[in-house]
């Protein structure tokens, strides 16, 4: 599969949505299962919401998360995210 | 410890407008007069959310012959869990869909019996085809994750191309192919459903360059009928690990066929609470780890991986539900398995759609 472009906007795919804050587990729902979630994950996660582009979601960590490299943010995205449009769980608008 | 499942299975009712020949629904059906009440279902769900499930699966039957669904749906998102709902299509409208939506529906299983009408309504006993396209082009008004089950056999198998090209026109996000695995009613038809190597053989090929093909837009999973695998399947993904399944009148159960081992007590799920009958009941208990298992499972390398197979077909097959699955190769009693493949290779009969040979499931009717 390509990799994901800048300037597309990533979404959950219908049928994959975060499980609720008030749970103790942080989990993406997806109809197989779930996955659980770890360090930035979830962050990630509520900023696929088909409005944000990709460069968006790799800016808006990095403002997040000052001490680290920004390239390796920006790599771990872009992992991130193509691992779980391969699962199914991830879009790109 | 023993960890908490990941979803729980509600049968909410037995009752279903289809007759499937190959329906795995218990032969003794619960009857309506016995089916649990809204409150005691919502009750369970929650208590499910608590023990620490994070999907639930309405099944039955057909569970919108309840009129409840959309009740239990809500109260299901409410306590944080995703749900499924796993239909015939019959008993769904438009609006009624768009209910379960706004109720909170995540995922939608549509089961199709064939890809061609005259068969389809063949096999499943209604004529239900045509109103299941109609279902399914409602599904993709809403976002939600839309799935088609394609059960295949001995009938329909040699149509796999064709199946795979109506998922694709439906929209579906995933195709799930399973071949009938013989519990219930299919047990009673098994020989009229049996495919013969030579289908199987040709039907895996297809299965992998669709996969291929559609790789991004739908995904499919394909289930081999266990009669023809060298080893057999890890069943519920072994017992009381994974799922809890709760029938129309609040037997707890670890698999939907386990009421066919003679001896097996379950706990009603209105008396106790769901972690105790998880954790402690004996019907649970009985086939955790490794102590019941007999040779040659209890010293092979595999037994991790699929815990001596399924329980309920070890007791169909042999008569005695702690034997090793007669599906798996090196299983003392194979031969149950292989006499009814060899037969399903050599009887030509089988073929034909059976007239009055084979047992259309009957819906439970009110025992009042
Ligand atoms: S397999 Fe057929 S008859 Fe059985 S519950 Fe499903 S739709 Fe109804
Ligand atoms: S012997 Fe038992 S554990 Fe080993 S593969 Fe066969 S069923 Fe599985």
């Amino acid at each position: 599969m390509k990799p994901p472009g800048l300037a597309e906007r990533p979404a959950l795919k219908p049928g994959c949505r975060l499980s609720p804050a008030s749970n103790p587990e942080s989990l993406l729902l997806i109809p197989e299962g779930a996955l659980r979630l770890h360090g930035p994950g979830r962050r990630i996660l509520e900023l696929c919401d088909g409005q944000h582009t990709l460069a968006d979601v790799i800016d808006q960590l990095q403002m997040e998360f000052p001490s680290a490299e920004a390239n390796r943010i920006a790599g771990e995205v872009v992992t991130y995210l193509s691992r779980l449009h391969e699962k199914g769980a991830i879009e790109f608008l | 410890m023993i960890a908490p499942p990941q979803a729980l299975i509600a049968e909410v009712t037995h009752r279903c407008p289809m007759h499937c020949v190959y329906c795995s629904n218990p032969l003794e059906m619960q009857s309506a007069d016995r089916e649990l009440s809204t409150d005691a279902w919502t009750a369970i769900i929650r208590d499910a959310a608590g023990l620490g499930c994070f999907h639930l699966h309405l099944t039955g039957g057909e569970p919108l012959s309840r009129k409840d669904v959309e009740q239990l749906v809500r109260v299901a998102r409410d306590a944080g869990l995703y749900t499924n709902l796993i239909t015939s299509g019959l008993g769904l409208s438009r609006a009624r869909l768009k209910d379960l939506v706004a109720a909170g529906l995540d995922h939608i299983q549509l089961s199709f019996q064939d890809s061609v009408e005259e068969t389809a309504n063949a096999i499943g006993g209604a004529r239900a085809h045509a109103y299941k396209l109609r279902v399914a082009s409602w599904i993709r008004e809403h976002r939600l994750a839309f799935t088609v089950n394609a059960v295949v056999h001995r009938h329909n198998l040699d149509r796999l191309q064709e199946f795979i090209g109506l998922a694709e026109q439906l929209n579906a996000d995933k195709l799930e192919i399973a071949n009938v695995q013989y519990y219930g009613w299919a047990f009673r038809n098994r020989d009229y459903l049996m495919p013969t190597r030579a289908q199987v053989a040709k039907s895996l090929p297809i299965v992998v360059a669709a996969q291929e093909r559609l790789k991004g837009k739908m995904r499919i999973d394909f289930v081999l009928p266990d009669y023809y695998a060298k080893y057999p399947k890890p069943c519920m993904g072994g017992w009381g690990r994974k799922l809890i399944l709760i029938d129309p009148a609040g037997r707890v159960m670890p698999c939907h066929a386990a009421g066919v081992i003679p001896g097996l007590q379950f706990e009603n799920a209105q008396d106790k609470p769901l972690r105790f009958i998880w954790e402690q009941s004996d019907a649970f208990q009985c086939f955790r780890g490794d102590e019941w298992m007999q040779e040659p499972c209890r010293s092979c390398e595999r037994k991790g991986i699929d815990f001596g197979g399924c329980r309920c077909q070890a007791f169909l097959l042999t008569g005695d539900a702690t034997a090793t699955d007669p599906t798996c190769s090196k299983a003392p009693e194979r031969s149950a398995v292989d006499e009814a493949v060899s037969k399903a290779n050599r009887d030509d009969q089988l073929n034909q759609l059976p007239r009055g040979d084979w047992v259309y499931r009957i819906d439970p009717v009110m025992r009042a």
